[in-house]
């Protein structure tokens, strides 16, 4: 018998990544009703555990969890009894069936993933079908072709409009794939982020690729972005070099560092992040990488890496009990180092550090109420004001002429 | 665009941002403390609210808070809300002749520039008469003042500097390491500097030190009159700062002869020279021939404005191309000033306050003229000189009765040295631009500037003992 997890939700999160469910025939139309970010349905665990869990790929038909409906609602139970919980379902955000005034479908354009939603104003990453494209797909671009299309700055405002309106998220992540360049896409993102910013009073996070020169990543937090993603993806020197060939041959990895480094005395605690993908190295040098991000003041967000097919790069054995203590290190050493771990939150796709907690014997204490507190609307509002607050106080136009003291 | 992060501790910043409110919140309590008090002996209600008026804009002035501009514009609002004078008196007041002569100085200079006359003009002499390096450096410190005779010396500096930056890139020379770099730049912040003195035209100031002579007392100073008196100071602090820049200083290069060809090159750039430019020559030489003659009955500011029509009128400018030309916030300051200036003198406010501040110190017309003429030197190092002029002159003119003294002594005694600043670059634009360069660091300007400086103020009072009385400046005894 597989071992499973129904005693902790923190665990059951990291086994469900990683193994997937399978869905009891009778919900055969699990897709129509749940919200699907990418390949997986998104489900909420007891304490509020939100995961996205793979179902129908290849590597899931082995998965000893099972989906079906019980009297009052969903269960999740494990084979021949092993446990089982009862989980809700995460309805799928009623603007996933809309349409922007251009007739693209708003789930085009963006993805939930529980706390926040991404949008991607330009799916096109140069790296797709070259020597040098990454080893697996960690993003959010459609992998099935080089998509060409630019989504407008109106079709993303409605989008974000949408979003927002329907509190399917707090936060908009705008992201960007490789394009050459000195700014990293920041360029092609600022007018996106400004309009955002000009029209709405939401947090915004930037996924992109670090800058060749630092001033870029200044002009990002000027511009309004409230956090960071420079993705790393891969902490160690030579798997880093072998999986992403392209970013370490056009970026390299210490121009991650210094990029993440300088971010970090920019930005507010806990709003400069990278992934570092779980599964495609060692747990050791997972630590590693935990350690060192999180000395620079840098937030570590751990996905587990999926399989696809055609794409097995995983290490093996790679189980949860390997995976369990990476998570608890990962909460462990953020919280030692100050970090704040409120701006990553809930996020279907990851365990977040603040939910690495759940693998600790901690009690919630004060660092629980506030983070219920920036889960409130009110708490949202205090963070978007203090972030623009800060901004504020931070950001000056080096270009303004100080006042000349002239006179006739 | 261009950001800068400030990456001090929050709280840091803060405070910081709470200092500003925190500020005005003193300086208005201040103000209204004042309004409030009872009256003083020897002062009306009107004087005591003008002089709360003044320190208020003292302040503002001196710690530039707020733009210069917008004291002034403060001062204006200011002025018929506590009652010192009535709301019509207070804005005719603004329509001062000195306002109308400084936008049409600077119109004129703006159309000479836009011509590319004045450019023309400074590199033939540059390449005619900087054979050497010490007659290139002579013809950059002359040059400079003797365009500062008839532009304002804020025009020149801006319009000379990328010449003298090209000769000094073509000489090879390293910034903050050569002397002849250092004493390049001098002689371009110091020529303005001496040359703007020389007549109306150096600067907006004297035409503000007469605007607000001419509104507490109706007494003015003519054009003419005005350069005659402070010639001598002129041609000494040029031989001076020439001896400085030559003897004192040393030259560490031998041949200018790259410099000559970036010279001749721009020179062959412009081409010959075209209609516009002899136009608006013919038109400036015109005008200050003008304000020589006719400029004490028909007025200097209808004189400058009368030129700026013809200029429109013969199509030898667009007003697209001299408005960047026109600083309407100087207009604005001047302007404001001068019903400063005008209130204190009307409400009695001016001498109590002469005599309250310097009334001890100030013992005869020759004390008064050294006294003035120092406190000018060394605030117009720290503060624009036009609100040096706004903040002494009023209370110089209250001073000036009590040994019946004619005012314009006094008002020569703030105006003139107001603008000789040579130690600061905030001073004035010359010395920032010059500072600007990394040719000269502030250091060596403020080592090099005492010495001008304190010869100036020797001079100054000397021409004033001694040369005045000659040309019938009277009153010093």
């Amino acid at each position: 018998m597989k071992t499973t997890y129904f005693d902790n939700p923190g665990s059951l999160k990291i086994d469900l990544m990683l193994r997937g469910i399978r869905v009891e025939e009778s919900l055969a139309d699990i897709e129509a009703v749940s919200g699907r970010a990418g390949p997986g349905i998104d489900i909420v665990l007891p304490k509020g555990t939100l995961v996205n869990v793979p179902f129908g790929e290849e590597f899931t038909e082995d998965s000893p969890y099972l989906l079906k409906k019980g009297k009052r609602g969903y269960v999740i139970s494990g084979e021949d009894g092993s446990g089982k919980v009862s989980a809700k379902l995460v309805p799928l955000p009623a603007f996933y069936g809309r349409k922007t005034t251009t007739g693209k479908a708003f789930s085009d354009i963006a993805t939930v993933h529980g706390s926040y939603v991404v949008i991607t104003p330009s799916p096109r990453c140069e790296f797709f079908n070259t020597s040098v494209e990454c080893r697996y797909c960690a993003g959010n671009f459609d992998i099935k072709g080089a998509d060409d299309t630019v989504y407008s700055i109106d079709e993303v405002l409605e989008t974000t409009e949408a979003v927002l309106k329907e509190r399917a998220s707090g936060i908009v992540y705008l992201s960007i794939g490789f394009s050459q360049g000195d700014d990293g896409g920041i360029e092609f993102l600022a007018p996106y982020v400004r309009a955002v910013k000009k029209h709405f009073n939401c947090l915004v996070a930037v996924e992109a690729l670090p800058p060749k020169r630092n001033r870029w990543i200044d002009e990002t937090y000027a511009l309004g972005a409230d956090s960071i993603l420079y993705n790393l993806e891969i902490f160690d020197k030579e798997l880093f070099e072998v999986i992403c060939p392209g970013r370490a041959e056009l970026i390299g990895r210490d121009r991650y560092i210094e990029s993440l480094k300088y971010a970090a005395s920019i930005f507010p605690s806990g709003t400069v992040a990278s992934h570092l993908i779980v599964g495609l190295e060692p747990p050791g040098s997972t630590c590693m990488g935990i350690e060192f991000l999180t000395d620079m003041g840098v937030v570590p967000i751990l996905p587990v890496y999926r399989p696809s097919h055609g794409r097995a790069l995983r290490i093996e054995p790679l189980t949860t009990e390997i995976i369990i203590p990476v998570y608890r290190y990962l909460y462990k050493t953020v919280k030692k180092k100050s970090i704040n771990m409120n701006w990553v939150g809930d996020i279907s796709m990851v365990t977040t550090p603040i939910e690495g907690r759940l693998l600790t014997d901690e009690k919630g204490g004060f660092g629980s109420v506030v983070e219920s507190f920036y889960k409130t609307r009110l708490g949202a509002r205090a963070a978007w004001g203090l972030s623009t607050l800060r901004r504020k106080l931070r950001v000056k136009d080096a270009d303004e002429p100080s006042e000349r003291r002239s006179g006739g | 665009m261009g950001v800068e992060i400030d990456r001090r501790s929050i709280w840091l910043l803060l405070a910081l941002r709470g200092l500003r409110p925190g500020f005005f919140l003193l300086v208005f309590g201040l103000f209204w403390y004042i309004v409030s008090l009872p009256v003083p002996d020897g002062l009306t209600p009107e004087a005591k609210n003008a002089i709360a008026v003044f320190l208020l804009c003292l302040i503002l002035w001196v710690t530039n808070a707020i733009p210069l501009a917008i004291t002034s514009i403060l001062a204006v609002v200011l002025i018929p809300l506590t009652g010192v004078l009535p709301p019509k008196e207070t804005y005719s007041l603004f329509g001062n002749e000195a306002v109308f002569f400084i936008l049409g100085a600077f119109i004129l200079a703006g159309a000479v520039m836009h011509s590319g006359l004045s450019n023309r003009i400074a590199l033939i002499i540059m390449e005619r008469f900087g054979s050497s390096p010490r007659s290139l450096l002579l013809s950059i410190f002359g040059l400079a003042a003797v365009l500062s005779f008839v532009m304002s010396e804020h025009a020149v500096a801006a319009m000379l500097f990328p010449i003298v930056l090209e000769i000094a890139k073509a000489l090879r020379l390293r910034p903050g390491r050569s002397n002849y770099g250092k004493l390049l730049f001098l002689a371009l912040a110091w020529g303005c500097v001496i040359g703007g003195v020389a007549t109306f035209l150096g600067g907006a100031r004297v035409p503000l030190a007469v605007g607000i002579l001419k509104e507490s007392t109706t007494e003015t100073i003519g054009f003419l009159a005005y350069t005659v008196a402070v010639i001598p100071l002129v041609i000494v602090l040029l031989a001076v700062g020439a001896f400085v820049l030559t003897r004192v200083l040393s030259i560490d290069i031998e041949s200018v002869e790259s410099a000559h060809e970036v010279l001749q090159k721009r020179i062959h750039g412009m081409g010959k020279v075209g209609w516009s430019e002899y136009s608006v020559g013919t038109v400036l030489v015109l005008t200050i021939v003008c304000w020589m003659t006719l400029g004490t009955t028909v007025g200097l500011a209808t004189v400058a404005l009368a030129s700026v029509v013809v200029l429109f009128i013969f199509r030898l400018v667009r007003w697209k191309d001299i408005e960047e030309y026109v600083n309407w916030g100087v207009i604005l300051m001047y302007g404001g000033a001068i019903i400063l200036g005008a209130s204190l003198e009307r409400s009695g406010a001016a001498g109590w306050l002469a005599e309250m501040a310097v009334g001890e110190w100030v013992t005869s017309p020759l004390t008064a003229i050294a006294f003035f003429s120092l406190v000018t030197l060394l605030l117009t190092e720290g503060i624009s000189n036009a609100a040096v002029i706004a903040i002494l002159l009023p209370v110089g003119l209250g001073l000036a009765g009590r040994f019946e003294m004619d005012p314009s002594l006094v008002t020569y005694s703030i105006a003139v040295p107001a603008g000789l600043a040579f130690c600061m670059p905030l001073a004035t634009p010359a010395n920032a631009i010059a500072v600007s360069s990394s040719y000269v660091s502030i250091g060596d300007m403020m080592k090099a500037g005492v010495i001008m400086s304190f010869t100036a103020w020797v001079v100054f009072n000397l021409v004033a003992r001694f040369w005045w009385p000659i040309i019938g400046l009277g009153g010093i005894g």
